[in-house]
């Protein structure tokens, strides 16, 4: 046993199985602990359950779907904004546009969702452009680390082989890379899944699960708070896995 | 050993490379011709050995048009015209290029890069197929032709860039560091490769570098050593060729390693311990 506790050390799929039931077990153990008595912090498990059974006669399922259709369209839009600028940023007169849109990522979100307040008037479409104003600049910084991590020899393969430019950019970067993309996507996810709250906040009607926990929030219902950040964590954690195994079994070659 | 030689397959005139202040290679001037022996077609194997940071890798990527020299030219025979002395400055893809690390597309098979580097030549569908299918049989690729670059051995690699440059180039195929990281076996799958590209076309002109100095003996019929020079007593901190040891004049070339070799591979080291 003294081996699981040494640093690098190898362990077999069973004592991984292991550790993690153990974690598990303490984490459980804790929570049961914590919500025990009078005055406690956590909800207790039974009050999470509860939590569950009303979201769901609230239609939980429907705002999930709402907060899923928000995330997709935004980070489509937002991937093919960062893909053009990205790929054209090898293009000397357009690297500066997309360093510049690299580096708005350390703008407030309170600045700009006042500007596109005055541009849009749909509150839908303003949730839609708020994400995508941010998630641009997520993904255009972790594309722009992609290109750059691409090995000279690479590019050197490819003029050695009679592609002119444009056919390097084409070939190396677009074609070659296809596999990264998906993973700069899923990585940057998070970033989008976070402000599911505060977006969400800002047209009610459309519902979703940011405003779920809002209006959890404004009734100091633990329980469903909590149930609602487990059903928040789990949706995030299954589009991982999908964007994961999708870029596995699309990409053979792919060995992120 | 009979031979004689014919048109200036390679002409290096008064190469530099500079980046910024600081000269990479300088003053390098070379001319490698075509060799001829009666009933055998031979190409040309080129050897250029020095020690690290000498420059050898900023010359052969000059040599393929993958930078721009900073002075000087680099002129290549033209074997696309009639006329049989033509020449032509060298641009990217002239040249083919085989690195160090065997760089391939990863998101290609072996067969879908070979298509790839044909999909200039003026031929069908069905001759590229065919033509992709022989190279891959006599180059001992066939089982491998719809795997990826990270499911293929080092070998297997290194042989599927080697065949690419050539479905894809002329005559002309510049490799740096062949011969580094291979195990035996390899190491005689690339002479055995050497072999078939010099046996193919007279023209074919093989132009590497190593750390080897046997096997640059061993293999090349021109060696060139790269290194510092010494100018009015004072060791200059650029690259430039020290020394050329024609094999065909000391006959020595196309010669199986003997003690003759010995002597040589002696000589080039001291050479490249003093530059």
């Amino acid at each position: 046993m003294k081996y699981l506790f040494k640093p690098f050390e190898k362990v077999s799929k069973n004592s991984r199985l292991l550790i993690i039931g153990v974690w598990v077990a303490l984490v459980l153990i804790f929570w049961f602990v914590s919500s025990m008595g009078e005055r406690h912090l956590f909800p207790s498990p039974k009050q999470v359950l509860t939590g569950f059974t009303e979201l769901y006669n609230e239609g939980l399922v429907v705002h999930i779907g709402s907060s899923l259709l928000l995330c997709i369209k935004a980070i489509l839009i937002a991937v093919i904004i960062s893909l053009i600028v990205t790929y054209l940023s090898t293009i000397p007169v357009i690297t500066p546009i997309a360093k510049t849109l690299s580096k708005l990522r350390y703008l407030p979100l309170t600045g700009i969702s006042f500007y596109l307040a005055i541009l849009i008037s749909d509150a839908r479409t303003m949730q839609v452009w708020v994400l995508v104003v941010f998630m641009t600049t997520y993904l255009t910084t972790s594309l722009l680390s992609m290109i750059s991590s691409i090995p000279q020899e690479e590019f050197d393969h490819a003029r050695s082989l009679q592609c002119n430019r444009w056919e390097v950019l084409w070939e190396v970067v677009v074609k070659g890379r296809i596999d990264h993309v998906i993973e700069v996507i899923r990585q940057n996810l998070a970033i989008v899944w976070m402000m599911l709250v505060t977006v969400e906040s800002i047209l009610v009607a459309a519902g979703g699960l940011g405003f779920l926990i809002k209006n959890s929030d404004k009734f100091m219902n633990h329980g469903r708070i909590i149930a609602l950040q487990i059903v928040i964590l789990l949706v995030g954690l299954s589009i991982d896995f999908v964007l994961d195994y999708l870029r596995k079994a699309f990409f053979r070659y792919s060995k992120i | 050993m009979n031979y004689s030689t014919h048109n200036t397959l390679l002409y290096v005139e008064k190469l530099s490379v500079a980046y910024g202040d600081k000269t990479v290679i300088k003053d390098i001037n070379f001319v490698e011709k075509d060799v001829v022996r009666e009933n055998n077609i031979t190409g040309q194997v080129i050897a250029f050995v020095g020690r690290s940071g000498r420059g050898k890798s900023t010359l052969f990527r000059a040599m393929t048009g993958l930078i721009k020299p900073t002075t000087g030219k680099i002129l290549i025979a033209d074997t696309e015209t009639d006329s049989e002395n033509d020449a032509k400055e060298v641009h990217e893809g002239d040249i083919g290029f085989v690195d160090q690390k065997y760089t391939l597309f990863r998101n290609k098979t072996v067969y879908q890069a070979l298509l790839f580097a044909l999909r200039k030549k003026d031929i069908s569908k069905e001759e590229k197929h065919t033509k992709i299918m022989s190279y891959l049989s006599d180059w001992g690729l066939e089982k491998v032709k719809d795997q990826y670059p990270c499911e293929l051995s080092g070998g297997q690699r290194q042989r599927t860039a080697i065949i690419e440059q050539i479905l894809c180039s002329g005559h002309y195929m510049v490799l740096d560091e062949p011969f580094s990281g291979l195990d035996v076996g390899n190491i005689e799958d690339v002479k055995n490769a050497f072999n078939l590209i010099t046996s193919t076309h007279e023209f074919n002109t093989i132009i590497y570098s190593t750390h080897d100095i046997e096997l640059a003996v061993e293999l090349a019929d021109s060696i060139y050593v790269i290194g510092y020079p010494t100018i009015d007593g004072k060791r200059t901190d650029y690259g430039t060729i020290v020394k050329h040891f024609d094999m065909k004049e000391l006959n020595l070339a196309w010669k199986d390693f003997g003690l003759d070799h010995i002597e040589i591979v002696k000589q080039i080291k001291a050479t490249m311990l003093n530059s």
